[in-house]
């Protein structure tokens, strides 16, 4: 049986893919921010489709030193119960903020929960993903177009804007991906990003202001069930040969943002690594 | 140019220790957690690899432990250009919803450790260089402030010491400058604040990235009073035509309605 982890699992897009990934036989580990929301879901998940191993995690992967904790207990986890193999790690994880905040390591909020919590947390967890020729699935959006990345102020500290912010770190995704794709060879991991499209989901209610909180409340309502989008998910973890798209939409790859090259992959991914105080390595 | 900080792992704090970090500043941080400060510390090392940063956990209400502080700093023989007083604590709720320690203890940190801290720092300051020196009042510190009683008074102490010793130390080349800031949606328990508040909490709020910023610049320039925010200033004013009893009544009506809003709803995540 194959093991999938999916952060941001108790809720939205990542709940509608714990379920659908029991239902296809995988075994799955969900993390979520608070022991409540986990033990909520799991008991959810368990009564819905009984028979199917799920394990879950807590803790606020916005702060590094929690990524450490949980990547720990995952490491454990997976060596005990999965013959330290590990198929799939997907990076549902993420945030909307109305205002400029910053995490204890003084990262911006977004930046650090949307794209390095999932940076260090794949390299926590890269031998383990190795050893099954693991997919790495990032839940990006299509509003990563028409955005490029502010080298020079990559937290937004010099003014802020939520929806520049929420772009960037969704291009940030894609360039994750693409660089995890040029650095490793498809045998021993590959990475995709999906974009979910629009559907129901609370992301931009969850802490934000009134305004940014409003114009969700309009947004949302003509989207779909978040079932929809956790078919693209399942899709691409059920596929015997690796897909060979990098950004993919209702199961179907889809084209990106010119931004997303080779340079730019480059220069976010050292930048990373700087940031979480890691190096990759090959 | 050197910094120290209070409370510096709190939002705000954080927001200054990043402002003053892209300027170049070297710094010196402190607050009650050591662990936190390491983290913080890494994080800024890693987003600018050449400011000089020391941490030192310290308790700033307890005088032993501030010896402790300042021990560390003159074995480093550190010398200072600039301090910034964020350190600050309330509790919401009414004065007799809370044991008397609580209420002191808004009095122990927001006063005494302040004037403790600037006084010592204000003797580690560079021979013949300026000096800036922020206090972190509050927009609370305009008025009387029912509900928020003992910390927005604490606050209009700071507000009025910052302005009476700005004028003390201007021949000493010394600049004061008091902060007074709205909301600041630094934890998620302020963003809450802020959420049951509604309109006026929104219209009140500054922007925390913006504030670190000003507030440095303004220090720099001399000045000695930085209200953010237009709705916040047009407030300031307003305030002085006002009887304070009047102000005290109406800012009651909307805080313990506010309040009352608070309690009926749940934490969001």
């Amino acid at each position: 049986m194959k093991t999938i982890i999916v952060t941001g699992a108790t809720s939205g897009i990542g709940f509608a893919v714990c379920k659908s990934l029991l239902q296809a036989q995988y075994r799955v580990i969900g993390i979520g921010h608070t022991f409540d929301h986990c033990e909520k879901a799991k008991t959810l998940l368990r009564t819905e489709i009984p028979d199917q191993e799920v394990e879950f995690f807590y803790g606020d992967l916005m702060q590094q030193r929690e990524v450490h904790r949980i990547a720990d207990q995952l490491s454990e986890h997976i060596e005990k119960t999965s013959d330290s193999c590990l198929f799939g790690l997907i990076h549902n994880v993420g945030c909307v903020r109305s205002w400029y905040s910053t995490t204890e390591d003084g990262y911006e909020q977004q930046f650090a929960l949307n794209h390095l919590a999932g940076f260090l947390l794949t390299h926590r967890l890269l031998k383990y993903l190795k050893n099954e020729s693991g997919r790495i699935l990032l839940t990006s959006s299509q509003s990563h177009q028409w955005m490029k990345i502010h080298w020079s102020d990559i937290m937004f500290q010099k003014g802020y804007h939520p929806l520049l912010a929420y772009k960037q770190s969704k291009l940030c995704n894609l360039l994750f991906a693409y660089a995890l794709n040029t650095r490793y060879p498809s045998r021993e991991i590959q990475a995709f990003c999906i974009d979910p499209g629009l559907f129901r989901t609370d992301i931009g209610n969850k802490k934000t202001g009134k305004l940014v909180s409003f114009v969700w409340n309009l947004r949302k309502a003509g989207g779909v069930l978040p079932e929809i989008p956790a078919e693209t998910y399942r899709f691409l973890c059920d596929q015997k040969k690796n897909p060979d798209g990098l950004y993919y939409k209702n199961c179907r790859k889809m084209p990106f943002s010119r931004q997303v090259n080779r340079q730019n992959a480059e220069q976010l991914f050292a930048l990373s690594e700087q940031f979480c105080n890691i190096q990759f390595g090959v | 140019m050197k910094v120290f900080i209070t409370g510096a792992t709190g939002g705000l704090g954080r927001a200054f220790s990043i402002e003053c970090a892209k300027r170049g500043f070297d710094l010196f941080l402190t607050d009650l957690n050591q662990y936190k400060l390491n983290t913080l510390k890494k994080g800024l090392q890693s987003q600018f690899p050449l400011v000089e940063i020391e941490v030192c956990a310290s308790d700033l209400t307890n005088e032993e432990d501030v010896k402790r502080l300042l021990k560390f700093a003159d074995t480093k023989q550190m010398k200072f250009d600039m301090l910034l007083n964020v350190a600050g604590v309330d509790f919401e709720g009414a004065f007799l919803d809370w044991d008397s320690s609580h209420i002191l203890k808004i009095v122990q940190l927001n006063i005494e450790a302040t004037l403790r801290i600037t006084h010592e720092i204000l003797n580690r300051r560079k021979d013949q260089e300026k000096f800036y020196l922020v206090f972190v009042a509050s927009l609370a510190s305009l008025y009387p402030m029912p509900l928020k009683a003992t910390y927005a008074a604490s606050k209009r102490f700071l507000y009025d010491f910052s302005i009476a010793l700005g004028e003390e130390l201007k021949t000493k080349q010394v600049s004061v400058l008091s902060l007074c800031p709205g909301g600041l949606p630094t934890t998620e328990e302020a963003i809450r604040g802020i959420q049951v508040q509604g309109f006026w909490g929104e219209m009140t709020t500054n922007r925390l990235e913006s504030v670190a910023a000003m507030t440095i610049s303004k220090v720099l320039q001399g000045k000695k009073i930085y209200i953010p925010g237009a709705t916040n200033k047009i407030f300031s004013v307003l305030g002085k035509f006002i009887p304070n009893t009047l102000i005290a009544k109406l800012l009651y009506n909307r805080w313990s309605r506010a309040q009352s809003h608070w309690l009926s709803i749940k934490p969001q995540f």
